[in-house]
């Protein structure tokens, strides 16, 4: 809208003007440091900044009526501003650098826009191309290490999303941010196509998010996806083929030192040795399961322009083989943007998103590939498999006959359509008004078939003699699913703007939301007992079995809906003082009548130092701001959607005789009064850019509060087995952010840039259930009050006990062994007893950094980025299992014998369960520094495409996820973070590197 | 200028004052597939509480209540049975075996939940009947108090035996942050408190039910645990007195033989006082909600065909040779490797295992029909008739009634012999002491396996002696009684709660 106001006061002051004497025709060309013509710039005279024009599709503009004394302000988004003299010249070309944060660009931040200078906010910028290249199917996933504040767990299964924690755990509850994807609210956003994505906005501060309320207190994520560019129809085609491989397997036993240490176990129990006469394999399982997997993701685009109409046309095709066997997801998604213009007031437009997709779930456990015995072969020449050994049959099956069994044995695939449609109009000059309508339509179904199982082989063990076995019991199975979901959002908003004098500016909005979510789902299966169903999945449909047969079905549906009230004010002063104001007021659903409603709000206030005359004077200062901001925002979503009521469970039922009856119970217990949660936050922050804005430098303080945070509690036993959902306490995140960025040339081609971040967050529970009068605790995860949430627990160890005289002269004595793990006496009452646990760590990192390098020369480029986390430790769970036999992790190896064999690890005795109490044996540090990015591209010269037709030619290789350096054993040190039972390895999908080469071609 | 402003402002006003209406119809959501307590539409007639007491019944067979944790709080800390498995699995069950048991171990803690949401399930039915406001008649009412109560005195029976001191809860909380973190009570108030609630039951349960109801609790059940609630405080006088109100109801008799009385021929059949009902068949698949893990948990840990469970509580060595010359009930206790099983088919050798628990084996024809080794169908026989016989036996023993207590043993032995006059001979001594150990003895033949034993040898005061003359030397008189109060309910009480002496 401003440029159009400019435009029409540029035509009538032209009229004006243009007799001006000695005036020149300016013709030009801008360019980006690798010669490629930038599009779209803006070229503007400073003395007159409301005349201008912007470049066409080759980088060239043309201005009239130049005085020849005047300076031209050449900008563009992403890139570094230039004032160039004329110096009475007729033809300027100018070479525009790249910066990654410019001031003068135009953010999203909800229900509008506004220029970045002006925002009292947090919020960070990743641009598209940093995103589209980076092999993920999820476009989040490529955010980490780029923003400092924001925690991620990546997944490695295909087509998962990551978990995003945006400065630290605000809640005991569901963490997850909020994603706005063009201003529609989304839980996901896997439907996305990573390529078409313009830009991501990650808002952080209250002052920032404070506009979304609902579950904006864990953060935003803003997506807003490409809309067709200025100029006549461009086609652009992006493509990465690769491949993805398991970056490290857990170290566990081979056949030898799974029989030494089983040979050492049984010793210890004063069992009979196990008869290992017909288990001579040394399987390594883990190879076995987990594979290379391709991986490619292709994107066609095509854009127009005209006078009245802006279109938008985007296919793209993606597709990826999880490294664990059978898993995979693949993807088509087509998408059409189209916008018109009647006249200057009116403009509508459409968004029309369309996901068809597929995808195999791994088959298998993660973990039996570790838990499974290695002297165990794996199948004979006839194809049976082999079982596993009697001491872990019942637990842990032969993992490849697990995944052969499921081989083509589902069908899955879903479709999901997005549409919004909105209409905006300008009237009295400075009013918008702007309404927008969306529906969100997915549809998932899932078949599968239950195969007749495998013959297995039973190894001969001690008298008994090996046998092949063919279960004649089992029958085929088919089953059947739907699930359908609808999501609509409705956006009604009006917004005032107006400069009054050259000093104030302002933007005012007033709003009204509504969403509704709805989902149902049908399910079920039938097992025929007469006849095999052949394995053909064309016909895996409930009727292809006689309904006589065995079957279940069922059906269900959940619905939610919100209703919100918003305002913003964002004032500036003469471009250096700044106040930005948000209120809301929402309803939700998910709480009962007379709780539904929070008020929420922030404030903001800045001031931009550097627009002082007192600074101006400061050459080497290119812009400084300091801001402050205080907010409320509400946090509800992530809840359950009926927990105000008493729902009651018809699960269970009663048996008398051969007949079944139904009963019912309640299904949890009710909280009437659950309300919003609330995020209460305090920033302090600093922006500057320094030296004609080469070294850039931001520093932000937070403190934010979470309060009356909703929590599932575990209720003391005797309450019964039912949960209870609540509004529990206060928790605190206080953290420190700090970026710094340098970029430079060196000579005319070589430049540079090297950037970092680092943020530190401090997790502390204020008060925690002040009318609960019992503890917090899922074992060994605490919540209390002065400790980050779900602190790990347990006992100190001091070392292994060599001899008897050691543990008689230690608290132990008479409850330890030599061989026994030694516990520190916490609490210095010379005895051993439940209070000796005591604070052994945090699961949450303390520290995340990021780091990231690139260079580049005539059009090469290099690019590194680096991520790491600190400070936080992991629980290994998987180590931890009490239920069978399992392979050993090589820790076990050095497990003690005798005295003076080991200090570290006990021995070798699961009737020890004095060694199973938890305590620091069982953690680990969490700390990691993981090489997450290598690129290398060229981009071909112009000249060299010109005869092809081609614009605009780029390859690559990428390289993700190359080398982590840590302590942790497990597949990844990136351990979830689900608040208060987080830091567990219990078996985490590992992240896998995954290297790529792709184009990039425009003509 | 000043008429459009007003126009906006109507507008405005409009707009705001249609969407303050619609806005909390629209905020309206209630649960779309499942009833809330408020529109439940109760079933008509008899049944107004059935829901509520069938959920309770659904809590009565669930994993750790009646399963693993149950068998081997009974069965495997006594001498009669070894953990069984594979000798490293199971190390919390271990824990148990050889009297190791740390306030940690899993086990413990589920068992104190499990046992605690079947008292809520029981409250769940009481508070059903208080919160009926409608003219349901009095004795519907009375009815389900009553077998809501002995639900409730059941489960506590199980608690204070294992627990000792425990939380007395007895109503539904309605503050579950304030009212959760209850002190424990005696075991002589726990005690006292079962004893009403199973009076009031045995009073107001009917002494049988129709056929679609076969299982559900009776006046006979009722005083059966009754019964053996007053012989476990020494009370024998009423335990006689309860005991005897089981044998003259005429309802149950010991006509079944011995070897027709377990697995699937024999559930509910004449000798069947209280009986957990389990079920699957082809459509209803075997799972724990129509069934139980009971007899997989113990079943045969074999390979192929033989692969029917996990091997726990296996019949111990010590067990193998308490049995009198002959007696056939050892045959239909303990299923040997290498043996022959009760439906004629040969045992493999090389089993983990020497012996399982012949009892909990399933039949083969039931196995096939079902598609499933593990079989979840077995209902678990918690009180049999002649369980009941032998409590009248030894209370009147203990008040000097030796003809009496004769008479009830040579029933239990007689039917034992089923017909052989070669084995097992009548017991006639009348000397008290001699008597009580004959008792005693046939109690834990006749019951062996079931889950009796250890709580009986600890009631005797014979727990030390006997488990240190079978190897178990770690159980240590005045802590391995009990179990330890689980540490997770420890820490949850924030001190409230105090720990069992010894741990």
């Amino acid at each position: 809208m401003k440029r159009n106001l400019f435009l029409a006061l540029a035509m009538l002051l032209l009229s004006v003007v243009s007799f001006a004497q000695n005036s020149i025709t300016l013709k030009g060309k801008v360019t980006d440091p690798l010669g490629q013509p930038i599009i779209g710039a803006n070229i503007q005279i400073k003395s007159e900044p409301q005349r201008g024009t912007i470049t066409d599709l080759d980088g060239n503009y043309t201005l009239q009526n130049v005085s020849p004394g005047s300076t031209l302000i050449i900008s563009s988004i992403g890139s570094r501003t230039q004032e160039v003299p004329v110096n009475g010249r007729t033809s300027i070309n100018t070479i525009l650098e790249e910066d990654y944060q410019t001031l003068d660009e135009v953010v999203v931040i909800g229900y509008g826009t506004a220029k970045k200078r002006d925002l009292t906010g947090s919020i960070v910028t990743v641009r598209g191309e940093e995103i589209a290249s980076r092999p993920s199917i999820s476009p989040v996933a490529s955010l980490q290490g780029k923003v400092s504040g924001l925690t991620m767990v990546t997944s490695g299964a295909a087509g998962e999303d990551p978990t995003v924690r945006i400065r630290g755990i605000n809640s005991t509850g569901d963490s997850s941010p909020l994603y706005i994807v063009d201003g529609v609210m989304q839980t996901s956003i896997n439907y996305i196509n990573p390529a078409d994505i313009e830009s991501m906005e990650v808002l952080k501060d209250p002052s920032s998010i404070s506009i979304f309320g609902l579950q904006g207190g864990n953060g935003v994520i803003i997506i807003n996806t490409k809309r067709a560019a200025e100029g006549e129809t461009r086609v652009n085609f992006q493509s990465y083929v690769g491949f993805q491989v398991l970056e490290k397997k857990i170290k566990v036993t081979d056949a030898a030192g799974f029989r030494k240490l089983y040979d050492q176990q049984l010793a210890n129990i004063g069992a009979d040795p196990f008869d290992y006469t017909n288990y001579t394999a040394d399987t390594d399982w883990q190879d076995e399961i987990f594979r290379t997997g391709f991986i490619s993701n292709n994107t066609l685009s095509i854009s127009s322009s005209g006078k009245n109409s802006k279109t938008y046309l985007n296919l793209g095709y993606m597709t990826q083989e999880g490294i664990r066997k059978l898993n995979d997801y693949s993807k088509f998604i087509g998408r059409l943007n189209e916008e018109l213009k009647f006249g200057k007031y009116i403009k509508v437009g459409a968004d029309v998103i369309g996901v068809y997709r597929k995808s195999n779930p791994a088959a298998g456990g993660l973990n039996s590939a570790i838990n499974a015995a290695p002297i165990v072969p794996i199948k004979d020449a006839d194809g049976n498999y082999y079982a596993t050994p009697s001491f872990q049959r019942a637990q842990v099956g032969n993992p490849v006959a697990a995944i052969d069994i499921r081989d083509g044995c589902d069908v899955n695939d879903g479709y999901r359509f997005t549409g919004t449609v909105f209409a905006e109009i300008k009237f009295l000059k400075n009013f918008t008004w702007k309404s927008s309508f969306t529906g969100d339509f997915s549809f998932d179904e899932a078949r599968s078939y239950t195969p007749l199982p495998f013959k297995m082989i039973y190894l001969g063990e001690g008298e008994a003699e090996t046998e092949i076995y063919e279960n004649k019991l089992a029958k085929t199975a088919v089953s059947h699913s739907k699930n359908f979901y609808k999501n609509t959002q409705q956006d009604h908003y009006l917004t005032y703007e107006q400069e009054f004098n050259d000093k104030h500016r302002i933007t005012a909005m007033a709003g009204f939301s509504t969403t509704y979510r709805y989902n149902n789902n049908i399910s079920g299966n039938r097992s025929d007992t007469t006849l095999v169903v052949p394995n053909d999945p064309s016909i895996w449909y409930l009727n292809i079995i006689s309904p006589n047969n065995p079957g279940s079905y069922g059906s269900g549906a959940n619905e939610s809906s919100t209703v919100s009230f918003m305002g913003r004010v964002n004032y500036a002063y003469k471009n250096k003082y700044l106040l930005n104001a948000t209120f809301r007021r929402d309803g939700s659903s998910k709480f009962a009548p007379g709780n539904q409603w929070g008020n929420f709000g922030s404030v903001g206030l800045g001031w931009i130092m550097s627009e002082e005359a007192f600074m101006k004077k400061l050459d080497f200062i290119s812009f400084l701001k300091l801001k402050a901001s205080w907010g409320t925002v509400g946090n509800g979503l992530n809840i359950g959607n009926y927990l105000a009521y008493p729902s009651l469970s018809t699960g269970g039922v009663a048996i008398f005789g051969n007949n079944i009856y139904s009963s019912v119970y309640p299904s949890y217990i009710p909280d009437p009064n659950l309300h919003w949660e609330t995020v209460e936050g305090r920033d302090i922050g600093l922006e500057s850019q320094f030296l004609n804005n080469r070294l850039r430098f931001t520093f932000e303080l937070y403190n934010r509060k979470t309060h009356d945070i909703l929590t599932r509690v575990t209720l003391p036993g005797v309450a019964g087995s039912s949960s209870y959902f609540t509004n529990l306490g206060t928790i605190g995140n206080k953290g420190v952010e700090i970026l710094l960025g340098w970029n430079d040339k060196i000579g005319e081609d070589f430049y540079y840039s090297v950037s970092g971040n680092l943020s530190y967050n401090k997790n502390e529970v204020k008060s925690i259930g002040d009318n609960i009068d019992f503890e917090i605790f899922s074992d060994p995860n605490m919540t209390r009050s002065g400790y980050s949430i779900g602190y790990f627990y347990g006992y100190k160890k001091e070392g292994i006990f060599q001899t008897q005289e050691e543990v008689d002269a230690s608290i132990q004595k008479g409850m330890a062994k030599p061989g026994d793990i030694k516990y520190a006496d916490a609490d210095g009452d010379e005895e051993f007893t439940p209070s000796d646990r005591t604070y052994l760590g945090t699961p949450f990192p303390k520290y995340n950094y990021g780091i990231s390098l690139s260079c580049g020369y005539k059009g090469f480029e290099f690019s590194i980025d680096g991520q790491g986390v600190s400070g936080n430790h992991i629980y290994v769970q998987r180590r931890n299992y009490l239920y069978a036999v399992t392979n050993y992790e090589v820790n076990h190896l050095k497990a003690w014998t005798g005295p003076g064999t080991s200090n570290t690890e006990p021995i070798l005795d699961i009737t020890r369960s004095n060694n199973y109490l938890f305590s620091e044996h069982w953690l680990e540090r969490g700390d990691y520094f993981r090489i997450k990015n290598v690129q290398f591209s060229y981009t071909f010269k112009k000249e060299m495409l010109q005869k092809l037709g081609v614009q605009k030619l780029m390859l690559y290789v990428n390289g993700q996820n190359l080398k982590t350096f840590t302590k942790a054993t497990g597949y990844t040190p990136e351990v979830g973070i689900a608040s208060t039972t987080g830091g567990r390895d219990n078996g985490i999908y590992p992240s896998p590197t995954v290297y790529t080469f792709g184009l990039n071609l425009t003509f | 200028m000043k008429t459009i402003n007003i126009y906006y402002k109507f507008l405005t006003l409009l707009l705001v004052a249609t969407l303050a209406v619609s806005c909390d119809d629209f905020l309206d959501r209630r649960p779309l597939d499942s009833y809330t307590a408020d529109n439940y539409p109760f079933p008509e007639g008899g049944g107004v509480y059935d829901q509520e007491i069938f959920a309770a019944y659904g809590q009565l067979k669930a994993f750790h209540v009646s399963t693993m944790g149950f068998v081997a709080a009974a069965n495997i800390r006594s001498e009669d049975a070894d953990k069984g498995s594979s000798p490293a699995d199971g190390p919390t069950i271990k824990q148990m075996d050889d009297f190791q048991l740390l306030p940690s171990n899993a086990y413990v803690n589920n068992k104190w939940i499990g046992y605690y949401t079947l008292v809520e399930k029981a409250n769940l039915i009481l508070q059903a009947v208080e919160n009926d406001v409608t003219d349901t008649p009095e004795e519907i009412r009375t009815q389900a108090i009553a077998e809501a109560r002995f639900i409730r005195g059941y489960a506590y029976f199980h608690l204070v035996r294992v627990f000792g001191n425990i939380p007395l809860i007895d109503k539904i909380f309605t503050d579950v942050e304030s009212e959760t973190n209850v002190p424990q009570s005696t075991p002589a108030v726990i005690y006292d408190f079962i004893e009403q609630d199973l009076i009031f039951a045995a009073a107001n349960l009917p002494s049988g039910w129709s056929s679609n109801f076969i299982g559900r609790v009776t006046k006979g059940s009722a005083n059966g645990i009754l019964a053996k609630v007053y012989l476990y405080q020494k009370k024998w006088q009423q335990a006689m007195d309860a005991a005897q109100a089981v044998i003259s109801s005429g309802v149950y008799d010991l006509n079944t033989p011995y070897d027709k009385i377990f697995g699937e021929e024999g559930e509910n059949c004449s000798e069947s006082v209280f009986e957990l009902q389990c079920y699957a068949d082809a459509t209803y698949k075997a799972s724990t909600v129509y069934g139980s893990q009971w007899s997989q948990v113990q079943g045969v840990r074999g390979s192929g065909e033989w692969n029917m469970g996990w091997g726990f509580n296996s019949p111990s060595e010590q067990l193998d040779n308490a049995y009198e010359p002959d007696d056939p009930r050892k045959a239909r206790t303990i299923l040997y490797a290498g043996g022959k099983s009760y439906y004629g088919e040969d045992v493999p050798i090389g089993l983990p295992n020497p012996r399982y628990n012949h009892k909990a084996l399933g039949n083969p024809a039931k196995m096939a029909s079902v598609g499933a080794r593990s079989s979840f169908w077995m209902n678990i026989r918690i009180l049999r008739y002649a369980d009941v016989v032998l409590m009248y036996a030894e209370a009147a023993n203990e008040l000097g009634k030796a003809t009496e207590a004769l008479d009830k043993l040579e029933w239990v032995r007689a039917r034992a012999r089923n017909g052989n006059n070669d084995i097992l001979p009548k017991v006639t001594t009348t000397n008290q002491g001699e008597l009580r150990d004959a008792i005693h003895h046939e109690r834990r033949i006749e019951l062996a396996m079931e889950h009796e034993r250890f709580f009986d040898i600890v009631r005797w005061g014979i727990a030390k002696e006997v488990l240190h003359a079978a190897g178990k030397t770690n159980y240590t008189e005045g802590k391995d009684e009990l179990f330890p109060i689980p540490q997770a309910q420890l820490d949850l009480s924030k001190g409230v709660l105090k720990q069992n002496p010894g741990y």
